[in-house]
């Protein structure tokens, strides 16, 4: 009697502490899955980190020539851009393009600064690592701003990561530029004004939403689907979506939400039954590749119109067949090649794939390293517009003035910026244009096209 | 006696107005969606295809948790070694190379094999003085090790691997009664069935698999017997790693192998194995069945982002119940 009611006691333990166990696990499946745009947030080993010191491991030329190779100009203060990206860790397919985009300005921008008074000054980029990870990216930045005393911050691949940093940003009174997508990074959640001194330069689901809707209506769709990832970045999609396509009369009649990792689709039973004339899809590789694979077998003649959180080879690669034809929001940076000679764009994006390319040995372009360039050219030109003589504290000043008063009017990969104290992004809906896939690569797939 | 005898009835009634009770919920929620026949058949036959995925995978943790009492929660990571190291090693999945895919998946079951030998070897034989939970946590940290590894090799981007049938990207699809079916699910079932049926023979009737079967009856006994259950926890590591890589082979082409895909797919085998009773192989293998059936017709019916809380709201019933729910008398306590 004594030894079965031990065992009873002693199974109730084992399975209560299995219990636990799963539910531990299940805990960190979902905050793994609940980032807004990363695969997942497992950050790498500390030790992968790439810390770039000066003129060490970084591309040759992070150190800025020595002045005698120079015209014999007076020699200022030297400038440092301080730049972290997730260059390890689940946003690494995001964080490396950007890190390899700095790495090429640094080589490029060997020669210095030359201020308006006819002042050179050295410039160093210090490339330093995020791992993906919200707290060592906002040690980074502590780094940067107390111990390296940066001019400028380029700093944050991921929304999460970015709005870690922001605040050490605003409380050093430091411009930082991020290259994540969230709208909250730049203005107060609240209040809704513009943070001071943070800026940034990927484009948003809003834009997506709007350029998506007048496909929608081109295409003389009253009734859609939506299927969203179940993330941040997922649900982010869907409720621009709602946002936008409402305005003009399109009504979603079904949207659900999928895993990550989920490889059979039952959602497309209740597209089939809902009747809707058209599948918007809002999600990232690789499973957005699974579910236009899926809707391609289950409704082969609803139309699909897909997200912008696409752009990345990696959409095509995984499932060419299937992708084939998918029309979707871009940035032009991914068919520089197809836009319209007139395009103000045109020609820094073709300079900046040949450019990549051979910086990078072959490695296919995408948007991510696109933001990261046209950060580091706000810094850039705000370092450019500095006189000799200021303070620190005045540097750091003048530059966050200037990229708020003159980026204007400025074509850049993301689009064509005009920032205003209101707006620290300064994008308007158009800085997305539709694409569409064809013979396994992206092409441009203008208005008149649709 | 008839005490005995009523209590069956008793329970047989409960079960069956139950199981009349969802079937009606499912009806009524699939009748707001205006589903018919055509979609609950694709439903189930999703759901199935799933299933099989967990099924296969609950082998692996039934054949380490019969022979040792862990439950192997490292069991995911030999699922996406064995998809990642085939994805690898077959490198262009468009090439249709057929051979090549063979000696892909036997190099990925051969090594991850290797890598569960490795794991016995190294963290559950040094510790194997300690009590079992100790022992199951330190398969969480394996988990853990192996998909730190997997990131820091493979990185971030997802694989593709092509399907077995055509040998391209592109999986063909099979169309009856309006249902469609992917020809790799068919694949899946094979495998699962197949391995189902050499697993039964090898415990059967080799004198290794009855060795196996000794020490998750009796440790003691089975020493006593001249059998090593050190040797017989390797082997059960060993196996249970190649089951679980054959699992990620199979299934790499449905999906798109990633290095983190093992985490929810060892819980969803741990799920499916729970509810076979975690001691039995035939019953592991219908419970990944039923869970993915279940998942599947209830976040078809519902919401699909609701499709892993159903999964997990299983999960907790089993455990509740503190065994499976076929084996109503088995003692899941091991000796």
């Amino acid at each position: 009697m004594i030894e079965r009611q031990r065992t009873i006691g002693r199974r109730t333990t084992r399975w209560q502490a299995l219990g636990v166990l799963a539910f531990a696990l299940l805990l960190v499946a979902s905050a793994c899955g609940d980032d807004d745009d990363t695969t997942a947030t497992t950050a790498a080993p500390a030790t992968t980190a790439t810390t770039a010191a000066p003129g060490t491991t970084a591309a040759p030329g992070t150190t800025a020539a020595p002045a005698t190779t120079q015209a014999p100009v007076a020699e200022g203060t030297a400038y440092k851009i301080g730049f972290v990206s997730a260059a390890t860790g689940g946003g690494s397919s995001l964080g490396l393009p950007e890190r390899n985009t700095a790495e090429m300005l640094a080589a490029q921008w060997t020669d210095g600064i030359v201020g308006p008074d006819g002042v050179h000054h050295d410039l160093e980029v210090i490339i330093l690592d995020s791992e993906s990870n919200p707290d060592a990216g906002a040690s980074a930045v502590s780094r940067l701003i107390t111990e390296d005393e940066v001019d400028v911050l380029v700093a944050g691949t991921l929304s999460g990561n970015s709005l870690a940093m922001a605040p050490l940003a605003e409380e050093a009174e430091i411009a930082m530029i991020s290259m994540a997508s969230s709208r909250r990074i730049i203005e107060d959640a609240d209040t809704g004004e513009a943070r001071f001194w943070i800026f940034k330069t990927p484009q948003e689901n809003g834009h997506n939403a709007a350029v998506q809707t007048d496909y929608l209506s081109a295409l003389g769709v009253s009734t859609v689907c939506y299927l969203f990832e179940n993330s941040g970045f997922g649900q982010d999609t869907l409720a621009n979506g709602q946002k936008f396509f409402g305005d003009a009369d399109i009504e979603i009649v079904y949207s659900d939400s999928f895993e990550r990792g989920d490889t059979e689709f039952p959602q497309t039973t209740s597209i089939q039954s809902s009747g809707c004339e058209a599948v918007v899809v809002g999600a990232i590789p690789p499973v957005s590749a699974l579910v236009t694979s899926a809707l391609r077998d289950f409704v082969p003649n609803v139309p699909i119109v897909q997200g912008h959180g696409n752009c990345a080879f990696a959409f095509i690669e995984l499932a060419p067949a299937a992708v084939e034809g998918v029309p979707l929001p871009c940035g032009r940076l991914m068919v520089a090649d197809g836009l319209p000679d007139d395009d103000p764009q045109k020609n820094l994006l073709v300079q900046y794939v040949v450019d990549y390319t051979a910086f990078t040995n072959g490695e296919p372009v995408s948007t991510f390293g696109g933001h990261a360039w046209d950060a580091l050219q706000w810094a850039y030109e705000g370092l450019a517009s500095l006189e000799e003589g200021l303070g620190l504290d005045d540097r750091r000043a003048g530059v966050r003035d200037h990229i708020e008063a003159n980026i204007t009017n400025w074509p850049g990969t993301g689009g064509v910026f005009n920032i205003t104290p209101d707006d620290h992004l300064g994008l308007g809906f158009d800085a997305l244009t539709f694409v569409r896939v064809e013979n396994g690569a992206f092409a441009y797939f203008p208005p008149e096209a649709w | 006696m008839q005490r005995v005898s009523q209590r069956p009835t008793y329970k047989t009634i409960v079960s069956v107005a139950a199981a009349v009770a969802i079937v009606a919920v499912i009806l009524a929620l699939g009748a707001q969606k205006n589903f018919g026949p055509q979609q609950y058949g694709q439903l189930v036959v999703a759901g199935l295809g799933a299933g099989a995925i967990y099924a296969l995978i609950a082998l692996g943790f039934v054949m380490v948790y019969t022979v040792t009492g862990i439950i192997n929660f490292a069991q995911g990571a030999f699922v996406m070694l064995g998809a990642m190291i085939a994805a690898t090693i077959y490198g262009d999945a468009s090439s249709g190379d057929a051979v090549g895919l063979v000696i892909a998946a036997i190099i990925a079951i051969l090594a991850t094999t290797l890598v569960g030998v490795a794991v016995e070897r190294l963290t559950i034989f040094p510790a194997r003085n300690a009590d079992t939970l100790t022992l199951i946590i330190i398969t969480v940290g394996v988990y853990i090790a192996i998909q730190g590894v997997g990131l820091v090799v493979w990185g971030t981007s997802a694989k593709a691997f092509p399907a077995f049938t055509t040998l391209d990207i592109t999986d063909g699809t099979l169309r009856f009664w309006g249902i469609v079916l992917k020809t790799q699910t068919l694949w899946i079932w094979g495998t699962t069935a197949l391995v189902l049926a050499l697993l039964t023979l090898f415990l059967g009737r080799t004198l290794t698999g009855k060795a196996l079967r000794a020490c998750s009856v009796n440790k003691e006994a089975a020493r006593l017997m001249g059998i090593s259950p050190t040797r017989m926890s390797v082997f059960a590591f060993g196996l249970a790693a190649g089951m679980g890589a054959l699992a990620g082979i199979v299934l790499a082409p449905a999906t798109r192998p990633i290095y983190d895909m093992g985490l929810k797919l060892g819980l969803k085998g741990f799920v499916a194995a729970a509810m076979g009773g975690l001691v039995s192989s035939p019953a592991a293998v219908v419970g990944g069945l039923l869970l993915g059936l279940t998942e599947n017709v209830a976040a078809g019916v519902t919401k699909s982002g609701l499709k892993d809380v159903f999964a997990f709201i299983v999960l907790i019933a089993v455990l509740l119940r503190k065994r499976g729910i076929f084996a109503a008398g088995t003692d899941l306590e091991r000796p």
